[in-house]
């Protein structure tokens, strides 16, 4: 590519009209120096800082003499930067468990039988007991969060008087808030023990208490976010019902529900990410055992989840054992993406609906 | 029956009918309560209420609530009182009362034959397939009334006569767990309690919509009422747990001036009382830098999606990236600084590693509210400022983002209050010594050197404690005499994510009243 090419290329990207070449020299001085720093961070390289300094210095000079357009281009590269981000979270992670998958094979996610996690000597991994840790203690949480977080929903955006919601909305939003280390700390110190007294058993720690805490924890996204759904669907159609003599409770349940449904199951489906996700309340009140409770659904035995299994062993393990480690977390990023991107495509078909429907 | 014409007057018959159907409800509530004080062990079976035990007390209350639905039920149905009553109870209550049913049945025959768990689940699909099918086509007197009633009944009967007493348990030979009456009590209470409360709802309003109405409000208005319980019960029993400590050898009072040791002191040995001030410092420095990083990306890549790129394929990708960072799970993001970040800086955990952390994970926070903030602008603001004759990024400085700060920054600062809390991240890139003596000095630790990267700053590059992380290490030390110095961390946490939260709500608060001014 010539240089006049670029030049062009570069003019129509960062939007100048005006022929002003002292622009684009500056423009491509401040790319090379970023992605120079760029790379140099990439490979750990201590002259890091040189290049960053030349793109501190382009970049004041371009404030000082072409604020517009230098404006943007900032503005443009935050954008890449915030893409990048997930990008190299996904490039770093499935590098490091690279190892771990390639030694295991798919045995990784499919093993069920004998010891399932070994760390020394003959080492194995097998992924199945945190993975159905992390589905019954979602399963659990799930059932707390998803109906009350719902009835919440209506409560706020429906039924409340101005002056109720006016308190109830920012309480759940504070409830959002509590730290999960402090769930957990409660957990761990009153309700292990709690349960331990009262039921007989034998160990501190069961995957029904991370249940009950996880679905406390999720409960106010589901809130919020099934809220904004409902109080999205248009006041014409609810007048509309109404109007022709329904109780108000009649029309929430046959119109503003089924109207807001995908966006109420997107609200589901985020809480359901924020229950896999949640580290510290079942790192501190999990014995961790990595073993398939005795049978399967014995909710009262100690097992694992991904994230308490990262969360309690990053600190001694390494090699193979740190990449299966890694394995989970994939595991953990895959599946919370995969929900992430599907409960924003259900609630995008919504609003093309709904606006189709006014 | 009674016709869904039929209105219902204002004889003296309905008044008695209203009552009793609110005195169910009433009592109903006070079990519920009761229940929730066992299960906590406020109350216990030894409390005793009028001369009865508690337990005895329940089942009195079950046994009346029983009989006050069952005969409002078939008052109704005979045409006794005028109600408006549907003619089939429909198939919305069928299905949850059926699974009631189900749980009911499953239990009940595992419970009294000892029938494996295969078994009890086929009989509870039996049993709730019959309540279904039967209360669905049952006209809406009955169907609302007489299972909950009946329900109620054999319950209170279990209770006043003693076959489920405070000895009573069950062990399920495939658990480890045995269920104590203390527990198994108060927990059935609850759920009965409410199935009482909905039912005499619906009887009050004399069924029909309004009924049902009646209802489903009710258990909506608990559910509501139950979640601030939560979040009141929640913070008075961390600050109960917590202040003594956090209050511990602390002076203040005309004369003495102010001193909370435990917030200005770390943990040194004989020292007479030790302190948490290393992780307070560390916690500030990691919202500090996280602000200084995600707030001008995230704002600058807002303004880029909202005011400069065309809507398209472009902004869907990048906001579909920035909902799936904000749902990534923060111990993913501690990996991620595990695997990336630690490395490049000087290969052990600091608070530099924490501070990148904690901005990525603020970051989409950032975006999203900014966005819109800006979004809500009004083009007419746009366009005004435009006829003026300035260039764009005029407008964007001068006119679009001060109309969108206060957004901006109360999405800030309630994205601040959840960082602050985050504990998984900081275990992976930052932690070091569980109880520090001393805090990190970040403005004191600068240094020009003559090669690169020219800047050095030893405490940046540090490991350091941060409130979340100093709760995890008292757990993980073990419980003993440490729990109220966890309890006193957990306090101070606590303190300061709400006080984010109460600054960032107020705010709003603020800024909208301003707005519709």
């Amino acid at each position: 590519m010539s240089t006049t090419e670029l030049h062009e290329q570069l003019k129509d990207r960062l939007g100048v009209e005006s022929a002003d070449d002292s622009v684009v020299t500056l423009g491509a001085v401040g790319a090379l120096c970023l992605l120079g720093s760029a790379v140099a961070f990439l490979i750990g390289s201590p002259f890091t800082a040189l290049p960053l300094a030349g793109f501190l210095f382009t970049v004041g000079y371009g404030l000082w003499n072409h604020q517009a357009t230098t404006a943007k281009a900032l503005t443009f590269l935050a954008t890449i930067a915030t893409g990048a981000i997930l990008a190299l979270i996904t490039v770093y992670l499935i590098i490091e468990a690279f190892p771990a998958i390639r030694e295991m094979g798919l045995a990784m996610f499919t093993k069920t039988s004998g010891r399932m996690w070994i760390t020394r000597g003959e080492e194995v991994y097998s992924l199945v007991p945190m993975m159905w840790g992390t589905l019954v203690t979602t399963v659990l949480a799930m059932l707390i969060a998803g109906p009350l977080g719902v009835a919440g929903a209506l409560f706020i955006s429906e039924i409340a008087p101005d002056a109720v919601r006016e308190i109830v909305k920012p309480a759940v939003e504070t409830l959002a808030g509590i730290p999960s280390i402090v769930y957990g700390f409660i957990g761990f110190t009153i309700l292990n023990d709690y349960m331990m007294e009262n039921l007989d058993l034998p160990s501190s720690g069961s995957l029904v208490i991370v249940g009950l805490v996880v679905g406390l924890m999720a409960l106010p996204t589901v809130v919020s976010v099934a809220e904004d759904a409902i109080s999205s669907v248009p006041e014409s159609m609810k007048s509309g019902s109404l109007a022709l003599g329904t109780t108000d409770w009649q029309t929430i349940k046959n119109i503003t529900l089924p109207a807001a449904f995908s966006g109420v199951s997107a609200a589901v489906l985020l809480g359901v990410g924020r229950a896999i996700g949640e580290t510290m309340a079942a790192t501190v009140i999990l014995g961790h055992a990595q073993v398939l409770p005795e049978p399967l659904y014995d909710v009262f035995g100690n097992t694992e989840t991904l994230t308490s299994l990262i969360a309690s062993q990053y600190g001694v393990a390494s090699s193979t054992h740190m990449s299966a480690l890694f394995a989970a977390g994939v595991v953990l990023f895959v599946t919370v993406t995969v929900l992430s991107i599907a409960s924003q495509y259900i609630e995008r078909r919504m609003q093309i609906q709904l606006q189709g429907d006014t | 029956m009674s016709e869904q014409t039929a209105t219902r007057t204002a004889a003296p018959a309905v008044d008695l009918f209203d009552r009793i159907a609110l005195g169910v409800v009433g009592l109903s509530i006070v079990t519920f309560l009761l229940g929730w004080t066992t299960l906590f062990e406020r109350t216990g079976t030894d409390t005793a209420v009028a001369g009865l035990s508690l337990f005895t007390l329940f089942g009195a209350v079950f046994l009346l609530a029983g009989i006050g639905l069952l005969v409002s039920g078939i008052a109704s149905y005979v045409g006794a009182f005028e109600t408006t009553a549907d003619r089939y109870t429909g198939i919305g209550t069928g299905l949850g009362l059926g699974i009631v049913g189900f749980a009911v049945g499953g239990l009940a025959t595992t419970i009294l034959f000892g029938v494996g768990a295969t078994g009890s689940v086929l009989v509870g699909l039996v049993v709730g397939l019959v309540v279904t099918s039967g209360v669905a086509v049952l006209p809406e007197d009955l169907g609302t009334t007489f299972p909950v009633g009946l329900l109620g009944l054999a319950w209170g009967g279990l209770l006043v006569t003693g076959a489920v007493d405070a000895g009573w348990f069950w062990n399920p030979p495939s658990l480890d767990a045995t269920f104590h009456a203390p527990i198994v009590v108060p927990l059935a209470t609850i759920a009965l309690s409410l199935l009482i409360a909905w039912s005499g709802a619906i009887v009050a309003e004399g069924f029909g919509s309004q009924g049902r109405q009646n209802g489903a409000y009710l258990l909506i208005g608990l559910n509501a009422f139950g979640m601030i319980a939560v979040l009141l019960l929640l913070i008075l029993f961390v600050v109960q747990k917590g202040l003594p400590k956090l209050l511990e050898g602390a002076q203040f009072g005309p004369g003495l001036g102010i001193s909370v040791p435990f917030l200005t002191k770390g943990v040194m040995l004989g020292q007479q009382y030790n302190g948490i001030f290393p992780a307070i410092v560390g916690t500030i420095w990691l919202v500090i830098g996280a602000v200084l990083l995600a707030v001008p990306i995230g704002i600058g890549a807002a303004v880029f999606l909202t005011e400069y790129a065309e809507q398209g394929r472009f902004t869907a990708i990048i906001e579909t990236t920035t909902n799936a960072l904000w749902s990534t799970p923060s111990i993913v993001y501690g990996l991620f600084g595990y695997a990336f970040l630690v490395p490049r800086f000087g290969n052990s955990n600091s608070l530099l590693a924490g501070m990148f952390v904690l901005g990525f994970m603020l970051l989409p926070l950032v975006v999203i509210t900014s966005r819109e903030s800006i979004k809500s602008v009004p083009d007419e603001y746009r366009d005004a400022s435009a006829a003026l004759g300035v260039n764009q990024w005029q407008t964007i400085r001068s006119v679009v983002l001060p109309a969108a700060m206060p957004g901006v920054v109360t999405g800030v600062i309630l994205g601040v209050g959840r960082i602050a809390g985050e504990t998984a991240p900081i275990l992976l890139v930052t932690s070091g010594q569980p109880f520090p003596a001393r805090a990190p000095s970040i403005l004191g630790s600068f240094r020009f050197v003559a090669t690169p990267p020219f800047v050095q700053n030893e405490a940046l590059l540090q490991a350091s404690s941060a409130l979340p992380y100093q709760l995890y290490a008292v757990i993980t030390a073990g419980v003993g005499q440490e729990e109220a110095f966890g309890w006193g961390t957990a306090l101070v946490l606590l303190l300061v994510v709400l006080g984010f939260y109460a600054i960032g709500i107020a705010s709003r608060i603020y800024f909208r009243r301003k707005l519709h001014q």
